[in-house]
Parts: C-alpha cells; structure tokens; sequence
C-alpha cells in the first residue's frame, strides 16, 4: 500500500500557507537524512538525487494526508521506501546484485538458523574498521536486509515506527533485524580477516 | 561492560575464571541483546539482563560485538549533505 493512498482517508483541508509551512518546517529539516537513505538504497548518486527528489515532491502533492504532529520523518521515510520499489528497484542494477536464492533461503531459516549461529568475530577487531569498511560490509547486503538496519542503527527508528515505513508486522522487524546483522556480522568477519585483525 | 580494547587484568581473568563458559539458551538471550542494545526490551527481557548478563561469558561477548557494531553503524559511516541543487530543484518546483 503506498503513502499517497491514504490521502482519501484523511484529508485535511491545509490553506496554501499552510501546506508551504508543513512542508518547510517539518519536511525539509530531514533531508539529509533522505538522501543518505536514497543513496544506500540505490547505490547511485543519480537515482539518489532523483528518488529524494520524487520523494518530496509526492510527499507535497500528498502533503493533506499528513497529520500534524505525527512523525514526520517516518512518513517521509515511507514514501521513499515505496518509491524505490516501486519505481526504482525495477529499473537499477541493483536486481542483479541480489541473490534472490540467499535472501529466500535467509528468509525460509530464520528461526532453525537461530539455534546454531555464531559468527567467529570479536569487537576488538570491528573497532578497528574503518568507516569505509562498515559501509562496503553493510552495502553487500541484500536490500531488504540493508534497510532494517539503516533505519534501526544509523537513522534511530524504532521497531514500531519501522513497521509502519515498511508495512510489516513488529515480529518481522525484530526478525529480519537479527538475521540482518548475522549477515552483517558475516561480511564484517570477512573485512577483518582480510585486515590482518585477529579476529 | 566496556567495549574498549584493554589487556585483562589479574581479576578480571579470575572473574572470567566463575563465569559459565558455555550458554544453553544462547539463541534466545542473543534476542534479549537485540531487545536491550535497541531500547525495545519489556521489563522482562530488561530483568533477565541484569539477572545474568555478568554471568556468562558468550554472552558479555556477545553484548559488546554487538554494540560495537551498532555504535561503528552510527559513529563511523559517512553522512553526505543533500547537494543544494537537488534542494533548490525541489523548493522551485514546489513553488511553481
């Protein structure tokens, strides 16, 4: 369900003044925080650009079905997502880069794989990463794995505001955030290894 | 428990010495971290760590890999500004 279709549930009846001061004072403050979603979505500086961009501007033509005082940046962040997927994922190189076959095996395993999985890694060698490194561990991750933990670790959402921008029940959040980072845990564990840490 | 990197001392070796070296229900406390690291844990969950989180062994170690993670998620990554022609592009077109 996209953002834009609750506009017939809710419609409020904002003066023009009004729709350019919602709009400048609760949407625009957030968008670095959109771009730096658009760009670890996409992976690429034009589509970020263009996906914060169609963002804002569905985010106006919808501007009635926000409810003052809601968050904001939650909803913002929603009409993102939804466009990426819809508009976005299809077209970019990102499809490719998935395997489709780990992220539904990942999927299928959630809970048997919970019993047995550690991942041979110590803090001590993460806090020697370098930010660079974090990025390309968390950019090898499936998408849908990727997002759970941008909005949980980098952007501070909380589970209940997660489920909303990504229409999936809080379980699933919690879930998905697990197995998101024992695929981070993964990648990172690779890094270091490669670094020379002793892990 | 601190993340920061030190050499163990004398007690601390000793402390390690009592704790359970193994967790029978590694799974399911691995949750509670989750819970507790994201501020999302139930009272509980939120007992059941202080209970015996200093306790067991994979489980300190197992805390603080995983706030070190999250703190190198949010610390560490780079965060670009908006370019301001992307902004201008937006604020004219919402004007127009």
């Amino acid at each position: 369900m996209s953002v834009a279709m609750s506009e017939s549930i809710t419609t409020n009846g904002y003066t023009d003044d009004l729709r350019y001061e919602i709009f400048n004072r609760e949407f625009m403050p957030h968008i670095d925080s959109m771009y730096n979603f658009a760009f670890r979505l996409t992976m690429d500086e034009d589509d970020a650009n263009d996906l914060v961009q169609d963002t804002y501007l569905k985010a106006f033509r919808f501007i009635s079905s926000f409810e003052q005082g809601t968050n904001a940046k939650a909803w913002l962040f929603r009409i993102l997502k939804n466009s990426f997927i819809n508009d976005y994922r299809k077209k970019s190189k990102e499809p490719s880069k998935v395997d489709y076959q780990e992220v539904e095996t990942t999927y299928n395993s959630e809970e048997a794989s919970d019993t047995t999985y550690t991942v041979d890694l110590r803090a001590d060698a993460v806090q020697e990463l370098i930010g660079d490194e974090v990025a390309n561990a968390l950019n090898a991750l499936p998408v849908d794995f990727r997002t759970v933990i941008i909005l949980c670790d980098i952007e501070g959402f909380t589970y209940e505001e997660m489920a909303k921008i990504l229409d999936i029940p809080i379980g699933t959040v919690r879930s998905r955030l697990h197995r998101a980072r024992n695929l981070l845990k993964e990648k990172l564990k690779s890094y270091a290894s490669s670094m020379g840490y002793d892990s | 428990m601190n993340a920061s990197s030190h050499t163990p001392s004398v007690t601390e070796e000793a402390q390690k010495q009592t704790m359970k070296q193994s967790c029978e229900h590694h799974a399911e406390c691995m949750k509670i971290i989750q819970s507790i690291l994201d501020d999302e844990a139930t009272e509980a969950e939120k007992d059941h760590f202080r209970e015996n989180m200093d306790k067991c062994l994979p489980c300190i170690e197992a805390y603080r890999l995983e706030k070190c993670i999250k703190e190198s998620l949010s610390l560490k990554l780079v965060k670009k500004p908006c370019p301001q022609s992307i902004m201008d592009t937006i604020l004219t077109k919402v004007n127009s």
